[in-house]
């Protein structure tokens, strides 16, 4: 009890106002100013912590209800093809991220959600079912779900399968691209001929930005159609996928 | 700046400890829910699109 009324005295009476009182206003100045050049760097703490985990728990949580939505859109089996709410899921063994929604358009809107989106604009994406094209894609590398954040580990041969209501399209990687400037708009072209092929054919491309943490530059996989397979009653994952 | 806030709230120090940690968190979930939702696309490190004029937001003119 003694001790609590002593320090009582300390805090509500004299002594600090006396102490601050009798500090150089400069002191005190630069004193503020040290604590808000801290406060700065906490934000900024906090900024990456938001930026880098929290976005992917909420774009997480978004992704796993419109994917429950489509998935129960899907619930009686396999059918005619049906993409409301979504065309598909994209599964890419390599990139160890499950599978990924897949919707229209690739405004930040969109991908926010912790999905992929095919390219609208400056060049309209194919989809799988088309007879030819450049099925294009995008989704995050860090953040918001970060969809694509592994996709430095896709090498030449791996597969990259899309699964719609009805079918599975298994496509395999046959070039990879680093680096790229984001305006080469050249890579998602219907027959992308910076990766080498000048036939017209099924294509997928996947971009995102790299490097990691940054959207410097553009990273860019492509993948040819190898083969589509039905979907069955059960919903049997192609070879690739087990 | 925080030994003034300190030295204005009320009570002991313990009483003093709870309001502050109650105003932490008050100022994280206001920068968390509404700072940093706005100030992300201002900033360039979150477009992953290739795009000739703009992928959208100011991040893409950087």
């Amino acid at each position: 009890m003694a001790a609590r009324t002593e320090h009582d005295e300390r805090t509500h009476t004299s002594p600090p106002p006396a102490r601050r009182r009798g500090r150089h206003p400069v002191a005190t100045a630069v004193s503020v100013f040290g604590e808000l050049l801290i406060t700065a760097g906490l934000v900024l703490a906090l900024f990456v912590a938001y930026s880098l985990w929290w976005t992917n728990v909420l774009a997480d949580r978004e992704a796993d209800k419109q994917g429950d939505t489509v998935r129960s859109r899907w619930a009686d089996g396999p059918g005619a093809l049906d993409t409301k709410d979504g065309i598909g899921f994209l599964h890419v063994p390599a990139m160890k991220n499950g599978e990924v929604l897949v919707k229209k358009g690739t405004d930040p809107k969109t991908l926010n959600n912790g999905i992929a989106g095919y390219y609208t604009d400056p060049v309209e994406s194919a989809l799988p079912w088309d007879d030819e094209g450049n099925f294009t894609l995008a989704a995050h590398r860090d953040g918001r779900g970060a969809k694509f954040h592994n996709i430095h580990k896709l090498k030449n041969g791996d597969p990259v399968v899309f699964e719609t209501k009805d079918t599975w399209y298994v496509y395999k990687v046959y070039k990879t691209l680093p680096e790229t400037s984001k305006f080469n708009v050249d890579v998602i072209r219907p027959v992308p001929e910076e990766s080498g092929v000048e036939e017209p054919g099924r294509y997928i491309t996947l971009t995102t930005c790299t490097p990691v943490y940054t959207s410097k530059y553009r990273y860019i996989v492509w993948g040819e159609l190898e083969r589509t397979e039905k979907v069955d009653q059960d919903r049997t994952v192609p070879a690739e996928l087990r | 700046m925080y030994g003034w806030i300190w030295r204005h709230l009320p009570g002991n120090a313990w009483v003093r400890s709870v309001i502050s940690l109650v105003l932490v968190l008050t100022v994280v979930y206001a920068l968390f829910q509404y700072v940093f939702p706005w100030a992300e696309p201002l900033l360039p490190f979150g477009d992953v699109t290739v795009d000739g004029a703009s992928a959208g937001g100011a991040g893409a003119d950087r």
